[in-house]
């Protein structure tokens, strides 16, 4: 039913677009109809995925806008219940907690993205890279990749960061380097078996240069797995560092969602009194909201890319 | 090897961290960033624990002090509980070992079945929802989930306590009692854990059950006039079962690392606990000697899996 209202909203899009569209060379046109398209191909899951992160990019952009007070002054009464005055409440230092759930997006976004940008294509292009070289490049590779697979990734990165200190570029640094093998893997295993296909064969055997033939070739083919995996790399970025925020090494000039969790749990008696239910809830719901909703679009990429390609799901 | 090399590379974080750090532990501990207890120490303090660690040796000699301590078990001292890191780790690893030890067993058993039950009625519309449930659930790290849990059956509902092990200061009369008060106790972090690594075992059950009975020996055993049960048992199962007992290793490391936050939304003594708490007063031996303990036993159980999986499947081990 709801899935029959969401095509049909599409189809109208669509063709929306397309009665608007009288100079066929008009790109912004083009450019609708194309996201319309790609936007249809999504189950409901996955759009209701989509319009989410839109909605929480959108509240982290704007945050300036939409807020009245700054995250980090004291505007009011110390743990204020929600009201007119503050949305959704104060904290214990007076804080609005609908400003710092504002900005707070901006950090965990930020990581996510940065860590699965960096890892992806980082981990991607070696991926690439030592398959198509083989030999003993590969090797030595695939050694180092499987220690990297292998090793506790929280436990070491909560050591890492406590002697490191709090600071968001160490937690982004620590995390690319514990993130990046996944994709390596996957990129290296598709190059193998692209390098062997025929048409490879047959653009080398016109002169076709290396660097050619991985850019055009093997790297447009491998992008699609990668851009899954990558989503995949930042919603565990987001939840490792909420982690770290939840156990006191979160950067403390930032308020994130999980240095929210960290203050209302450290809180003395958070579960005696009514406080957790404006203090402990906004980040806790922000979070699962915004991990519920990369899920759902990775899924629904893996599907949409290959309904037989199987990518191994866990860190 | 693989295993060899990897405990390598974690031995030598663990040694060159605090090492090529600027400065070094002891001026981050006198300093006051963050936490609660502030550690002040004097300069003449600072020499003696400098001395003390053998920090003011070179490296090599160093290195051998280390590797030499760590043959004989000793992890150093703590600097916070003025006690040895192994007698800190000991006391508080057996919760943790309990917790994660009852979580596996309990999601890989309801896994299994909830897997074939899936697989079963895989043509109904139950199973299509079982799916999506599990699914979201997999979803939400341990330790939100282990929030909500806190904050539904020990805050809203009053079911359940919001902290500890054990009662303080009960008095048992019978061994029967304070087993059911640790049970009572590590209830909801044992749920919570179970719930969030269910989906694996889930799903995993489910995907070999579907395609193991499409095979021939499934369509002999029929022929041959087999119980329902059986095919579905015995020969069905059996097979499936395989792949879950490497899940079962890979499970116990990620929840290793899941259990150090879930036990502190529970205020559970475990190791997890006992992290936080040296990570605030950055009591840097201990943290050292946790990640070693945690590491130690993620490899251990990924070579046992190893191991007992060459031993089921003698296909593997050739």
């Amino acid at each position: 039913m709801i899935k029959n209202f969401v095509t049909a909203g599409n189809a109208r899009i669509i063709s929306l677009a397309q009665a608007l569209n009288i100079d066929r060379n008009n790109r912004i046109n083009r450019v609708v109809i194309s996201t319309a398209e790609a936007f249809s191909r999504f189950s409901t899951e996955g759009k209701i995925g989509i319009l989410g992160i839109i909605c929480i990019i959108l509240i982290a952009v704007f945050a300036p806008v939409i807020t009245i007070y700054p995250p980090q002054k004291i505007t009011g009464d110390s743990l204020e219940p929600p009201g007119p005055r503050h949305i959704l409440g104060t904290d214990e230092l007076g804080m609005d907690i609908w400003s710092q759930i504002c900005y707070g997006a901006r950090i965990s976004l930020t990581i996510g993205l940065a860590v699965a940008f960096v890892a992806g294509f980082a981990g991607g292009a070696i991926g690439i890279l030592a398959g198509y070289i083989g030999g003993h490049v590969d090797q030595a590779l695939m050694r180092v990749i499987d220690v990297t697979m292998a090793l506790p990734s929280f436990p070491l990165l909560i050591v890492i960061s406590a002697f490191l200190g709090p600071n968001i570029l160490n937690v982004i640094i620590v995390l690319v380097l514990f993130s990046w093998a996944k994709p390596a893997r996957i990129a290296r295993s598709q190059t193998l078996s692209l390098k062997k296909s025929n048409y490879i064969i047959a653009a080398r055997n016109y002169g076709a240069k290396p660097f050619y033939l991985l850019w055009r070739h093997i790297f447009p083919e491998v992008m699609p797995v990668l851009f899954v995996l990558t989503i995949g790399i930042a919603s565990h970025a987001i939840i490792a560092e909420t982690g770290l925020a939840f156990l006191g090494l979160g950067d403390p000039t930032s308020k994130s969602w999980g240095m929210m969790l960290n203050h209302a749990t450290g809180f003395r008696s958070i579960y005696f009194t009514p406080y957790w239910q404006w203090w402990l809830l906004p980040p806790l719901f922000m979070l699962i909201f915004l991990l519920l909703c990369l899920a759902f679009i990775s899924r629904d990429m893996e599907r949409i890319l290959d309904p037989k390609l199987k990518i191994k799901k866990g860190f | 090897m693989r295993l060899l090399s990897t405990l390598f590379v974690i031995l030598a974080i663990n040694f060159f961290l605090p090492r090529v750090m600027p400065g070094d532990p002891f001026t981050t501990i006198s300093s006051d960033e963050i936490g609660e207890e502030i550690i002040v120490m004097t300069e003449e303090q600072r020499l003696y624990y400098l001395n003390y660690y053998g920090l003011d040796r070179p490296l090599h000699e160093q290195l051998l002090v280390y590797m030499k301590n760590l043959m004989t078990g000793n992890l150093g001292r703590s600097i916070y509980y003025k006690m040895p890191v192994s007698d800190v780790i000991m006391l508080h690893l057996p919760w943790t070992i309990l917790i994660v030890a009852s979580a596996t067993v309990i999601s890989t058993v309801s896994g299994v079945f909830l897997g074939t039950l899936s697989a079963k009625n895989r043509k109904n519309g139950s199973d299509r929802i079982m799916m999506t449930c599990m699914i979201a659930f997999a979803e939400i790290p341990p330790f939100l989930l282990g929030l909500i849990l806190l904050l539904v059956f020990s805050v809203h509902l009053r079911l359940f306590p919001l902290a500890g092990a054990v009662t303080p200061f009960a008095d048992y009369n019978a061994p029967l009692e304070q087993a059911w008060d640790i049970m009572y106790h590590a209830f909801l972090p044992v749920v919570t854990l179970s719930l969030t690594q269910l989906t694996g075992v889930y799903l995993l059950t489910r995907n070999t059950l579907i395609t193991v009975t499409t095979k021939d020996y499934i369509r002999t055993a029929r022929a041959k006039g087999l119980g329902e049960k059986t095919v579905w048992i015995r020969h069905a199962l059996r097979n499936a079962l395989l792949p879950v007992v490497t899940r079962t290793g890979f499970m116990i490391g990620i929840m290793m690392g899941g259990v150090v936050l879930v036990e502190n939304v529970f205020s559970y003594p475990g190791i997890g606990m006992t992290l936080r708490s040296a990570v605030i007063c950055r009591d840097y031996p201990l943290i050292q000697g946790i990640l070693l303990v945690t590491a130690v036993s993620i490899l251990v159980c990924n070579l046992l899996v190893d191991k007992i999986y060459g031993k089921l499947d003698p296909r593997v081990a050739t």
